[in-house]
């Protein structure tokens, strides 16, 4: 009856975080993933499990296999790869789950157990990039967008300059995003006046990288709605939250990212009650979870908790009260991004925000779950996510909406693909910018959006 | 095990076949404690897959266990040989709801929820709620017989089933109605734990939303007088649609995890009441008195859905709430009669405190059923030794108090020593016979239910206080044994005014059951009667009416026996709880029992009705008692003479192999 017995059931020193900050409070990896009493609550939370109706790829399933490595039961280890590498790491699960095991989190531990230490090429050169040399990346990214408007993109393909660069993988990121900004949105935002940081500043403008170089419509929706709403902010320059090597490559290079972050905060004069607000939910929720990056370091642990109790979703920055209404050609609907719903718990937020402005044109979107984007992994397994995908396309046509909102980089890039594939009528906005067009068009906005 | 080519098994089932390591580990373990893992998993796609993979199994002698969800809490569906896990998850279509005929054609692999979210669209429900609900399936709801908290007021699954199509141990495809002339072989599939067969379509009674609902929750000093409580509700003919209780370790647990606001009291009762308005505000004047009567401390009531959501809110989050206190909980599951309850909690709790261990108490209290959830360790070897030492002897008390070793958890792998303390060793004989029948060679779900030799015996275990048979049975019984070896045919009568003259011959032993009719045990706070099987049904209402209690029982002319051999009217399995029988070769045995939620191993009780005295003859019978005048047919044809059909034939080898019992041509 025993489940185990004796042995070393942590993962080798160095190789992943070791300890978690679960809902229960501190865990070890083992303590965690014994959480899991196997009830099998999550199984029908999971997008791959009712997907493929494959036990592996579920909560549970995940759990177990991740249990099992710890306890080292398998022959191969190597066998749980594939179920490791589908999660979507979306935490319904979790949300699910009665005691709340944090599967996304034991998954990556399980992943770094079987990477031992050894992080992917592209991982590699991206964490590279965007931490040491941004400047490159800019110039990257700007020739590539160059090309794709010029209708190059596939004869850059072909010519192969992004895979001599290495970046073959962002070669083909690009070419599933149907954006191709101009100017990146940090290039605007250093340049507005108004975005500096001062005594009566009320908010920092975190830019994640999506709102930076993909969708910079978005981040500056996001600046005029927390002008026209909160007052004065500024901007924090030059930040990446490090979810990318988090989740893809070594821990060590995330802590790199979360340390430059808080110390930027703290030497940004930012006064007491203000908070850094992020639009993308993957990257706030990343910058709230910063104190587990460091359990063992006391000192940085503690410059975590207190940056990470300031950081704010923008979700949770649309006071009801001074939402104007928005005159919706049709339905109007709202997706939960995952890193909202599961890992930060908001869901009621932006839908009384969407219900203010598109009143009784909204509609609650059925099956509130992933679309399958999840940063890579449209790209890492690009069949279940576009399983996914179409069963969150069809469940958004239900609704008949002409609009979906949503709140992460990768929803907007996941659902922007599948509309255009599957249901063209309809177009998805990050719900900032609905609230911004809301508010432009509005007498009662003290303020319009900056140009 | 070592498995033949699996190429054929590719085929049937299209190349969705599992084999990795990791995929094998995710098929090894469901909710319960034990792991058994498969050799190849088969992600059946359709009834014909499932089917063929039956088939091959069969060809090729390799065991297989059909899987829904994996969230059985006995061990029901791991593979103990290995061999192949018919994984129902994709047959997932609900094929027919009909409003008009109230019934929903569902797959398998349909989960309970998704069900009750369709239903709801079109005004419906389905009544058996397992706590599981929202992601276990139909298929393991039929295989486990599930209850929940609803069963109160409805019934169980196998009250809710009107037919199943199955794939049969022999690998063709059946389809069982309860509206099929003959014995009730679906009632004997319903609970059978997928050791007799996979349901691939279930045909499923639904029912109509009710028009209010309405929410109670009752605070007491005193467990005793919580249970008290709830027997008067019941006599005052108030049936709650759920009457959950909880003790105090359970409040205490769920008030320090996810506070619901609940009073800190000794036991706390929630009522759920449904029906017309006037119907639910006059239910809640009586409950109100009658908590009050038996000292309830706070009492809070709630009419509209947000209000009873959240006096409901601390129930559903109990699990929950013990389930982050440790590793481990153990979901225990047992029964008693109702009146039998505080009795069995004291049980509990010096068994707990005797192996070291603190049990939180959540009870289905109208039905008797109680589920002591104990937190541990599954890590610590030693503690899992506790725990089920701890299990083991809830389960004797259980028995050793007049009730039952699984109301809906099922007996799986985990119960199945207590097997051995519940049933008389010829009782699992004959369990034994019919699972011979029905699967010869022994492969659907190998080692599940049936006692096997490592589980012991029942030596030292206190047993169930059996009454010992009437006069009027013992001298049946002896007739039969001194018949015993010779080949004459028996013929079981009560007035005779059912036994067909094709069955009578020339020649032959006539058994009547009519000098047994009197009333054995009549147990008013249990609301059950025990009645030997000559009674005539007329006699029997006679008995139980002046005192308020009603047989939901069709009268018609003849003895009880007669009605049951018969089974005019399929609704007729709603009220047997259990039987005596007695067999052509002279034993006798005690099938179900006086508890109203019971899922011990076979439902042969019900498998005997419509059985025409073929099988065995009925001694007596437990009936559930109604407080209210039941709403059933009493105007019934004289049934015709059914033709037996080839399961018939596999049940009678295995209750009468000689073929003595009313013959028929």
């Amino acid at each position: 009856m025993a489940d185990s017995t004796a042995g070393d059931k942590a993962l080798p020193a160095g190789l992943g975080l070791g300890r978690l900050l679960t809902a229960l409070g501190e865990r070890s990896d083992y303590d965690a993933v014994s959480q899991c009493t196997r009830c099998g609550y999550c199984a029908q939370a999971c997008p791959t499990y009712t997907a493929t109706g494959r036990e592996s790829i579920s909560g549970r399933g995940r759990n177990q296999l991740v249990r099992g490595l710890l306890e080292k039961r398998f022959a191969d280890p190597s066998c749980t790869a594939d179920a490791l590498s589908t999660c979507l790491l979306c935490g319904a699960c979790t949300t699910a789950c009665p005691a709340r095991v944090p599967t996304a989190d034991l998954v990556l531990e399980g992943r770094r157990l079987l990477r031992a230490g050894h992080t992917p090429w592209l991982a590699q050169v991206l964490t590279g990039l965007v931490f040491r040399r941004r400047g490159l990346l800019v110039f990257l990214l700007r020739w590539g967008f160059r090309l794709q408007r010029w209708g190059l993109s596939t004869l850059a393909a072909r010519s192969r300059i992004l895979h001599l660069l290495g970046l073959g993988g962002l070669a083909e990121a690009s070419l599933q995003v149907d954006e191709a900004p101009e100017r990146f949105l940090f290039e605007d935002l250093v340049l507005d006046p108004e975005l500096k940081a001062a005594a009566e500043s009320r908010w920092a403008y975190f830019a994640p990288c999506g709102s930076n170089f993909l969708h910079p419509r978005v981040g500056r929706a996001t600046v005029s709605v927390l002008k026209a709403l909160h007052g004065k902010g500024f901007f924090l320059p030059d930040s990446c939250c490090g979810l990318l090597p988090y989740n893809y490559g070594d821990l060590n290079a995330a802590r790199d990212f979360a340390k430059a972050n808080i110390e930027r905060f703290e030497a940004s004069g930012c006064p007491e009650p203000a908070v850094v607000v992020g639009d993308c939910s993957s990257c706030v929720a990343f910058m709230k979870s910063y104190p587990q990056l460091f359990l063992g370091e006391p000192e940085w642990k503690s410059r975590a908790e207190g940056y990470s109790s300031r950081v704010r979703d923008v979700l949770e920055m649309l006071p009801l009260e001074r939402l104007p209404a928005l005159d919706f050609p049709g339905p109007v609907t709202y997706h939960d991004s995952c890193r909202a719903k599961n890992a930060q718990g908001i869901t009621a937020e932006p839908r009384r925000a969407l219900r203010a402005l598109a009143g009784d044109r909204y509609r609650e979107l059925p099956e509130s779950d992933c679309c399958g984007g999840a940063g890579a992994f449209a790209f890492a397994h690009p069949e279940l996510s576009d399983r996914v995908l179409r069963k969150k396309i069809s469940n958004i046509a239900s609704t008949r909406s002409l609009v979906v909102a949503a709140s992460a980089t990768s929803c907007l890039v996941q659902l922007a693909h599948g509309l255009k594939k599957y249901y063209p009528e309809c177009r998805v906005a990050h719900l900032c910018e609905l609230v911004a067009e809301g508010l432009s068009s509005s007498t009662a906005a003290p303020k319009g959006p900056v140009s | 095990m070592t498995l033949p080519d699996l190429g054929g098994l590719r085929r049937v089932c299209a190349g969705n076949l599992l084999t990795d390591e990791a995929e094998l580990f995710s098929y090894s373990c469901d909710a319960a404690s034990g792991r058994a893992r498969p050799d190849v998993v088969v992600l059946a796609a359709s009834a014909a897959e499932v089917q063929g993979a039956v088939r091959w199994c069969a060809e090729h002698k390799v065991p297989y266990v059909a899987r829904g969800a994996g969230t059985n809490l006995s061990g029901g569906c791991i593979p103990l040989r290995g061999g192949v896990v018919i994984s129902l998850a994709r047959l997932d279509r609900i094929l027919v709801v009909d409003t008009k005929r109230n019934v929903a054609v569902v797959e398998p692999g349909v989960v309970n929820l998704r069900l009750q979210e369709a239903l709801a669209e079109v005004g419906r429900f389905y009544a058996p709620d397992p706590a599981s609900y929202r992601v276990c399936t139909i298929g393991g709801n039929v295989a486990e017989n599930a209850g929940g908290p609803r069963c109160l007021k409805y019934g169980v699954t196998s009250d809710h089933v009107r037919a199943v199509e199955a794939v049969m141990p022999d690998g063709t495809l059946e389809r069982f109605s309860a509206e099929d002339a003959g014995c009730d072989f679906l009632s004997l599939l319903v609970g059978s734990e997928g050791t007799l067969g996979i349901a691939v379509k279930v045909w499923l009674d639904i029912l109509p939303l009710p028009e209010t609902l309405a929410t109670a929750l009752a605070a007491f000093p005193s467990l005793d007088a919580a249970m008290g409580c709830v027997s008067d509700v019941i006599a005052a003919g108030v049936l709650p649609r759920a009457l959950e209780a909880m003790d105090r370790a359970t409040i205490d647990t769920i008030e320090a995890s996810a506070p619901a606001g609940y009073p800190r009291a000794e036991a706390v009762l929630l009522f759920e009441l449904e029906g017309s308005p006037t119907a639910v505000e006059r239910d809640l004047g009586k409950l109100r008195a009658l908590c009050a009567a038996r000292g309830a401390t706070d009492l809070r009531l709630a009419t509209d859905a947000a209000q009873s959501d959240k006096l409901w809110e601390g129930r559903r989050s109990a699990y929950a709430a013990l389930s982050r206190t440790a590793p481990s909980v153990s979901v225990e599951d047992g029964v008693v009669p109702r009146q039998a309850l505080t009795a069995a909690a004291a049980r509990i709790r010096s068994i707990a405190a005797e192996h070291g261990l603190k049990p939180h108490l959540l009870f289905h209290a109208g039905d008797g059923n109680l589920h002591p959830n104990i937190p541990y360790d599954s890590r610590d070897p030693e503690q899992c030794e506790r725990v089920r030492r701890a299990s083991h002897d809830m389960l004797k008390a259980y028995v050793e108090l007049g009730g039952s070793i699984s109301g809906e958890h099922g007996i799986g792998v985990e119960k199945r020593p207590a097997m051995l303390w519940l049933h008389e060793p010829p009782a699992l004989e004959l369990m034994r016979r019919v699972k011979r029948a029905i699967d010869p060679d022994g492969l659907a779900n190998p080692g599940k239910i049936l006692p096997l030799p490592e589980d012991g015996s029942a030596d030292g275990v206190p047993a169930l206080r059996r009454r010992p048979p009437s006069d009027a049975q013992w001298s049946l019984i002896e007739r039969v044994r001194e018949k015993a070896g010779a080949k004459e045919p028996l013929f079981v009568v009560g007035t005779r005014t059912k036994l067909p003259a094709e069955m009578a011959e020339d020649k032959g032993e006539f058994l009547t059951t009519r000098p047994m009719s009197r009333v054995l045990d009549f147990d008013r706070a249990n609301f059950t009667v025990t009645v030997e099987a000559g009674i005539l049904l007329r006699e029997l209402k006679a008995e139980l009416e002046p005192e308020g209690f009603y047989v939901p029982l069709p009268l018609m002319p003849g003895t009880l026996g007669g009605l049951l051999a018969v089974r005019p009217w399929p609704g007729i399995r709603r009220s047997i709880l259990g039987l005596r029988i007695l067999l052509a070769d002279g034993s006798f045995m005690d099938l179900g029992g006086k508890v109203v939620k019971n899922v011990a191993g076979y439902d042969l009780q019900r498998a005997l009705l419509g059985s025409w005295g073929t099988l065995a003859v009925i001694l007596e019978a437990t009936l559930k008692l109604s407080p209210v005048r039941p709403e059933i047919p009493n105007e019934l044809p004289k049934p015709e003479l059914p033709q037996f059909g080839r399961w018939h034939r596999k049940l009678k080898e295995a209750f009468d192999p000689d073929g003595r019992l009313n013959r028929w041509r």
